[in-house]
């Protein structure tokens, strides 16, 4: 027998290997796709073409739950690695005129010596979602509200552009640099707190999560509390309220300490 | 000797010269997230270092060991001048600098998204790059394979092509399609996006492209060591193989079934049809075939050996086989690893009992006893093995080797079990640190501790190896003479056509692959809306 | 000429004696299939029945995972759904509240990356790919409180997302599903 016979069925180990290998093909898909679908009532196909489709993998979209009405505002911003990633100079120049009304808390440099945040170099996503959600309601502030009231979607951008590409500030040490505790460094992970690290900025940044370094000790702590009592939910999907519960009072003490003493130089960028 | 020694021992240093760097790291990742470690305080450098552990023991290791054993076999099987030497070290350059391509992103923690990628994690794009010339390069191994053996074809008209080198093809081949999924991923939607040409990426569709590479790599990974049994180990031991027939029907099964099987790895997915599932489950019992053949086969060949070395009674004969020589205690603990890593398969293998160990440890355990212990203890073997034959020296000290397999098997098991044993208590995988503090985990601690022993146990076997390597290197010349295989109890005079050659399964192979992987591509690719944006690690 | 005879003979006995072999193999692997089967049958541990998709950077806006409407909730019929979503590093609820010996739904997604739920002492075991709805039937037969960490690895965080499940008496959960609302067992 030549190489040319071994397509046929002349050639005995084509045809076993093919007839098995299709037999086998045969009888499992229609295992999968006709008998096991409705051997499994809890499933409730409504014919046999749904079963099939089913289980051939087509993709469905959900038909729309009734969802329970939201009694609260919580934030409307969608944020992906995408968000403002290239600003233009232009951009950054309007953005610089806007933030003199933001000079009185935040400082002119955007370094604030007040217990306001520094927003110099903060990540553009932060200021971004964070000024959407004082606009919308989302989160409310008696000083800071007012002033995001009337922010167009373009002057936020503007303003986000501007104060990421700020310097950042040269370390403001208002207390000795702290030992770092151990809540920052392991998280704690059953009680399922990652490494404050893993969001904000020292390990890796979370789009969304501002870095957290020289920042008031105050603001953070009142921040901290703030979202553990769910007095703030701006957080998607409770992304924070659920890191923030899960700490003792002391661990909020020692991670807003520890934030506070450090210069903001290790902090990653995001491309 | 073998005329080229140097692109072999070129291919096996740097194969062996990292796999002791990720052994390394893969002693330090146990011992460092164990209740004796003391914690580094920074999880990336852990996820760091499980990147280049997997991607060198993934990507690099077995393919460089493969493709090195496979230039041997091609010269010494075939008794042939090896074809395409410049092509062959082509590949091998192409290897060494794709490696050093996706090594440098990870060391600087910019590619930390783990061997199988995960998108939408998306790392800087040189890892990806350097992980594609590495499959490049290979790809010119599997060319050159089929190539000499047509050369060799075209001088034997239908004479039976050796075994050794039969295999040797099917596994080539094996890969060469395996590695089309993964090839697809990368091009198609990793490195678009990393190179920031595209921001959004399908990562359903991403998984089902991996697990089309992910199983099958592990029967490509398992060759070199099936050959060894076939083809070496009666030979070593003073046996015959028993049936050259029975070897060609395993080989060609696992180049027909190892393929479409892969979904098993996403059984618990949520964008794969559970029909799909259902086939891709049935087909991975049925890979389980060749090896229930391959171990009935290599145990009668070694009973054979053993009956020549006047071995008596129904289990008598155990005693009568050469357990001083480095390959036999290589096959014994190779397949107590196989036989426990292939029961622990069958496990993961069904969709029920799946659910229970899922991306647990268990898993981890498993791959470390099949691959880690079964297969790479005969890679082990293979290297002793070859050695004199690229050194034109002699290895001398056969205790050492011998302790050096004993420690390797006696490592793998004590990592491995309790691996197995805290996946079941549902130890999740790849966390860089476990709070054994808390009562509620606790009680894995114990298991862990003995685990990292294991660990380390494996270590000092690796140096082993390699100083065993390194001082054949430099031991007394001596001429082993040609490099030979084992001849079979019924050498085969004729052969048919199916079984001395691969288009027809490799054809089937490939028709098994559109028919198992087709629609589910095909499904999602064309779907709209399942791209979700992209998280880049490791911002700087 | 004997040893020619001879050589044949015992080539038919090999050969013989692998096909006896490849039989039970293949009756192995055939007897393991249908116990699979079997299985996925009457212990109602199949895949899930359907493929579906949303978007996972909205998810928060509309439809069934928005955040008023994450938690457990108990069906008309008797039975409890459960939706979470999993993110980069926790999930909502991090809690889980269900009644102890309930059939019970599982319905999650991820909002970023692939995560996985997986809950110790049980098998309930599913990946969370984002842009995909993963669905899983469930069943408690004990009450007490089950670790649920995410088994998939998820970028730096990963190895602090550890969620829990609170499986509680039937009654209880139905004396609080009186109140409304969808139930979970955060900050108790």
């Amino acid at each position: 027998m030549s190489t040319r016979d071994l397509f046929t069925f002349r050639n005995r180990h084509f045809t076993i290997g093919v007839g098995i290998t299709a037999a086998i093909l045969i009888v499992t898909a229609v295992a999968g796709f006709v008998v096991l679908p409705f051997a499994q009532p809890w499933a409730r196909f409504t014919s046999i073409w749904d079963a099939i489709c089913s289980a051939a993998g087509v993709p469905q979209r959900t038909t729309s739950v009734a969802a329970q009405a939201q009694d609260k505002r919580l934030s409307e911003v969608v944020l992906t690695s995408r968000t403002l990633s290239r600003p233009s100079q232009e951009a950054i120049g309007r953005g610089a005129t806007l933030a003199q009304r933001c000079a009185i808390c935040h400082g002119p440099t955007g370094i604030s010596r007040a217990d306001s945040p520094n927003l110099a170099g903060q990540y553009a996503a932060v200021i971004y979602k964070e000024l959407h959600d004082f606009r919308s309601g989302a989160r409310s502030n008696a000083v800071m509200s007012p002033f995001a009231v009337n922010l167009t979607d373009d002057e936020i951008a503007d303003l986000s552009n501007y104060y990421a590409y700020l310097p950042r500030p040269p370390a403001y040490h208002p207390t000795p640099l702290l030992p770092k505790p151990n809540i920052v460094i392991y998280g704690a992970p059953l009680r399922g707190i990652a490494p404050c690290g893993a969001c904000h900025g020292s390990l890796d940044n979370k789009t969304g999560s501002p870095w957290l370094e020289g920042q008031s000790e105050a603001y953070m702590k009142a921040q901290l509390q703030a979202f553990a009592s769910d007095e703030r939910r701006n957080d998607i999907s409770q992304q924070m309220r659920n890191i923030a519960r899960a700490l003792t009072p002391q661990e909020i003490e020692a991670a807003a300490a520890y934030y506070a003493s450090q210069p903001p130089d290790v902090v990653k960028a995001v491309d | 000797m073998l005329a080229n020694r140097k692109l072999i021992l070129a291919h096996f240093w740097f194969a062996f010269a990292l796999f002791g760097v990720a052994l390394t790291l893969g002693a330090w990742q146990m011992f460092i997230r164990s209740p004796i470690g003391t914690w580094l305080s920074n999880p990336e450098l852990y996820y760091r270092s499980l990147t280049a552990h997997g991607t060198v023991m993934g990507y690099v290791f077995p393919t460089l060991v493969a493709m090195g054993f496979g230039y041997a076999i091609s010269e010494s099987a075939l008794e042939q001048r090896l074809v395409g030497v410049r092509w062959a070290w082509t590949g091998f350059w192409l290897i060494v600098v794709g490696s050093v391509m996706a090594v440098i992103p990870i060391a600087l923690g910019r590619a930390s998204v783990l061997y199988t990628f995960y998108p939408p994690l998306i790392g800087n794009v040189f890892y990806y790059l350097g992980v594609v010339l590495v499959v490049v390069g290979s790809w010119i191994w599997v060319a050159l394979m089929s190539i000499n053996l047509r050369v060799w074809r075209r001088a034997h008209p239908g004479a039976p092509v050796p075994l050794a080198m039969f295999a040797n093809v099917a596994g080539s081949y094996l890969w060469a399609w395996t590695a089309v999924g993964a090839a697809l991923e990368l091009l198609l939607q990793i490195i678009p996006v990393a190179a920031g040409l595209k921001n959004t990426i399908d990562a359903g569709l991403a998984r089902i492209f991996f697990s089309w590479t992910l199983h099958a790599i592990v029967y490509f990974w398992l060759m070199p060591t099936y050959i060894a049994y076939y083809t070496i180990v009666p030979r070593a031991i003073g046996g015959r193989v028993y049936s050259d027939t029975m070897a060609r029907i395993s080989f060609i099964l696992f180049l027909v079934v190892a393929m479409p099987i892969g979904m098993h790895h996403t059984f618990a997915d949520p964008q794969v049809g559970a029909g799909f599932k259902f086939i891709h489950s049935a087909f991975t019992a049925l890979v389980a075939l060749p090896t229930l053949l391959t171990v009935f086969t290599i145990c009668a060949s070694v009973e054979i050996a053993a009956r020549l070395r006047g071995g008596r009674g129904l289990f008598g004969w155990i005693r009568a086989l050469p357990w001083d020589n480095p390959m036999m205690l290589a096959l014994a603990f190779s397949f107590v690893m196989l036989g426990f890593g292939g029961a622990g398969g069958l496990i993961n293998m069904s969709y029920q009992l799946d659910a229970s160990i899922h991306n647990t440890q268990w898993i981890t355990g498993h791959f470390h006893l099949i691959f880690g212990g079964a297969i790479v203890i005969i890679y082990f073997a293979i290297a002793y093995d070859l050695w004199p034959h690229l050194t034109g020296r002699e290895l001398i000290d056969m205790r050492l080797i011998r302790t050096q397999l004993w420690l390797w098997f006696i490592g793998m098991i004590v990592t491995t079990f309790p691996w197995h044993w805290v996946g079941i208590l549902g130890m999740p995988r790849r966390m860089a640190y476990f709070d054994f503090g808390d009562p509620a985990i606790a009680p894995q601690a114990l298991s862990v501790i003995l685990s990292v022993i294991g660990g380390f146990i494996l270590l000092t076997s690796g140096i082993l190896f390699l100083v065993i390597l390194a001082r054949g290197m430099r031991a007394p010349q001596a001429d082993a003479g040609a490099y030979r295989f084992a001849l079979a109890v019924h050498q085969p005079t004729i052969v048919p056509v199916a079984l001395n050659t691969h288009a027809l399964w490799v054809a089937l192979m490939i028709v098994l692959t559109i028919t198992n992987y087709g629609y589910p591509i095909l499904n999602l690719a064309t779907s709209a809306g399942t791209s979700v944006p992209a998280v880049y690690v490791g911002a700087q | 000429m004997s040893a020619q005879e001879t050589h044949a003979g015992s080539a038919e006995v090999a050969a013989r004696v692998e096909r006896r072999w490849a039989t039970i193999a293949v009756i192995i692997i055939a007897g393991m299939a249908l116990l699979a089967a079997f299985a996925g049958i009457h212990q109602a541990t199949m895949p899930q029945p359907r493929v579906e998709t949303t978007d996972p950077s909205r998810i928060h806006l509309s439809g069934e995972f928005v955040e008023s409407n994450l938690g457990s909730v108990l069906e008309p019929n008797g039975n409890v759904t459960v939706r979470a979503i999993g993110q980069q590093y926790s999930f909502t609820p991090a809690c889980i509240v269900v009644p102890v010996d309930t059939p019970i739904t599982l319905r999650a997604t991820s909002a970023d990356v692939v995560h996985g739920i997986l809950i110790q002492g049980t098998n309930v075991n599913t990946m969370l790919v984002p842009g995909y709805i993963s669905e899983q039937l469930m069943r408690f037969t004990k009450t007490g409180d089950y670790l649920m960490p995410c088994q998939e690895f998820c970028s730096f965080g990963h190895e602090g997302m550890w969620g829990k499940v609170k499986v509680i008496d039937r009654t209880d959960f139905a004396t609080r599903a009186k109140a409304g609302g969808r139930l979970s067992c955060v900050g108790q």
